[in-house]
């Protein structure tokens, strides 16, 4: 008796968690399954929820009638040099505020964060009208720019609680050894950073890949318009909806993050929960 | 000679920390000088072009004093979009709470393929907002959207719901895709720190009888209380700036009715060509975050 009621509660609950996750998955799954459905079928009334014959001409369509490929490499070009330049920036700039001693040192970290819950609407308007001046509006430059200086601030927060715990005496070490400050950073530090290096690459790629706000102000030309805004023009811009293709776009344009995420939601949760944890 | 070399080394103990000073100093060069390029000094054009009348096509600049603010607090549009952005903050971060530390707990049991359930509920947070949007809108299309086909199965509702068109559906929706999107966060972070809480302390409880209601009131939501705070925090200030999701969906309508202030910066700025108020307006807006965000930097630097 004692022992037959948490086993039936055990069941219960585990089946009430999987119905909740589920549920929270199901318009992603309603996605894929859309995108797989001539477009004939969508109409069908009620709804077919496996697709009656799959299709892929949505995708063939997308990729080789729409401006979604260039989209797309638009995309791929600006999330990855916003990685690279957050990373490298971001790298120095937590050793600097780590593990050296110059006057101002905890005001500018503190600063640094507090520009981290800055809204970003509130920039829109200045930042326009810097990249009118020097000539970067509607290039891909701009922003690379913009996203560089968002992810900044939680990048640097992020690198440097993971860098604050290595050991200062592995630095040391490696100083005593004869490595100058530069040597031992490279040496020692980085590779020991590595997994913060991968949350932080995982986080900008995703912001940059992601947002829509900037990319509406900062460019309104086809050639260097990033996905998010690309795909609501291809929306908003269609006399008839074709929601087979839009669906098409959703889940190719999730690919990427979805691969990183695979890759690196160990590091990320770590660092999420770092975030709510420990800063 | 070599007595001189021995008593003054070559390079002093100030010298050496000078040198690593400025070190330290160049390698966070970098940082200081995007930040005051990208967020700094736009800030402080912000709050300049504030006080100027700018027509957005021209450029267009002349001095209006404080007027832009006497127009904005005088007039019923900050007021109304306050209370608009207000509403759907506290809507969605509630269920966001919510759902949030009720999913954290559920997944914090050992249930079946505990890790790849744990990966799916992510997936919300990830993704694109413009996806979460696209996929929202096909869901709840008039025609053929699945969910008012799924309810009518159900027998919940007999003809299908305008869920964007009018009010207070469109409020409604827009705070429940809210919640389905950020929720994810909450959940992230509450698993991690339940799985710091000692077992010890449940087997305790459970020795001297503590039911599973007092177990979580006795010994779960203390541990909670911090992370859920700053949790709470942080996606009170995100939600409040939120723009893409409520634009994408709703584009601030019906009529203005989720229209919330950082959609009114972009709607003065680029729709009505008025740079001076937008500027204004993200002046205020910003003055609120910061009055938000003041306890959560104390709490930061207390914890160092």
């Amino acid at each position: 008796m004692s022992g037959a009621r948490p086993a039936w509660r055990a069941a219960a609950l585990t089946a009430l968690t999987w119905v909740l996750v589920l549920l929270t998955t199901f318009p992603l799954l309603w996605m894929l399954l859309t995108s797989l459905k001539p477009q004939t079928e969508l109409f069908a009334l009620p709804p077919t929820f496996l697709p009656e014959s799959i299709s892929f001409a949505p995708y063939l369509r997308l990729l080789f009638d729409t401006p979604f490929p260039r989209y797309f490499a638009n995309s791929i070009v600006l999330a990855t040099a916003t990685t690279l330049l957050v990373v490298a920036i971001g790298a120095i700039g937590a050793h600097s505020l780590l593990r050296f001693s110059y006057r101002g040192r905890e005001a500018l970290a503190t600063l640094v964060l507090a520009t981290y819950l800055l809204p970003s609407v509130v920039l829109i308007v200045p930042l326009y009208l810097m990249m009118v001046e020097i000539g970067l509006a509607n290039r891909l430059a701009s922003l690379i720019i913009a996203y560089t200086s968002f992810a900044l601030p939680y990048a640097l927060w992020l690198l440097r609680s993971f860098m604050a715990a290595i050991p200062e005496e592995m630095e040391a070490a490696a100083r005593v050894d004869g490595a100058s400050r530069i040597g031992a950073f490279v040496d020692i530090i980085l590779p020991q950073a590595l997994p913060g290096i991968g949350a932080t690459a995982l986080f900008t790629f995703i912001l940059a890949w992601n947002d829509y706000l900037y990319a509406l102000v900062l460019v309104n030309t086809d050639t260097a318009r990033p996905l998010t805004t690309g795909v609501v023009t291809m929306f908003v811009t269609t006399f008839n909806v074709e929601w087979s293709m839009l669906m098409a776009a959703s889940v190719l344009m999730s690919i990427p993050p979805i691969i990183l995420f695979t890759f690196f939601h160990h590091q990320l949760s770590r660092s999420i929960g770092a975030a709510g944890v420990r800063s | 000679m070599a007595a001189l070399l021995r008593l003054r080394p070559a390079t002093s103990p100030q010298a050496l920390a000078r040198r690593d000073a400025l070190l330290g100093l160049l390698l966070i060069a970098p940082t200081v000088l995007i930040l005051s390029a990208v967020i700094a000094y736009p800030l402080a054009t912000t709050a300049y072009l504030s006080l100027h009348n700018v027509y957005t096509p021209t450029l267009a600049t002349e001095w209006a004093g404080l007027s832009n603010y006497r127009a904005i607090l005088s007039g019923g549009t900050f007021w109304h979009a306050l209370a608009t952005t207000l509403v759907w903050t506290i809507g969605t971060l509630a269920l966001q709470l919510l759902f949030g530390v009720a999913m954290a707990l559920l997944l914090n049991r050992n249930i079946r393929l505990r890790a790849l359930a744990r990966s799916l509920v992510l997936f919300p947070y990830f993704l694109a907002t413009v996806v979460a949007v696209l996929v929202w809108r096909w869901l709840l299309n008039g025609l053929f959207g699945v969910v008012d086909h799924a309810l009518i199965a159900l027998g919940l509702i007999d003809t299908p719901v305008d869920w964007l068109g009018t009010m207070p559906n469109a409020m409604a929706t827009t705070i429940v895709i809210g919640a389905w999107k950020f929720f994810p966060f909450v959940v992230i972070a509450v698993l991690a720190r339940l799985q710091t809480v000692p077992a010890h302390l449940y087997e305790a409880a459970r020795l001297d009888g503590a039911g599973s209601w007092a177990r979580f009131t006795d010994i779960t939501l203390p541990h909670l209380s911090g992370v859920l705070g700053l949790v709470a925090l942080l996606r009170m200030i995100w939600d409040f700036r939120e723009f893409d999701l409520i634009y994408l969906l709703t584009g601030g309508g019906p009529l203005d009715h989720t229209r919330t202030l950082p959609l009114v910066v972009y709607q003065q700025a680029f729709g009505l060509n008025q740079m001076g108020m937008a500027a204004a307006y993200a002046v205020l807006m910003m003055l609120l975050v910061l009055a938000m965000t003041i306890p959560y930097l104390a709490r930061a630097r207390g914890r160092r």
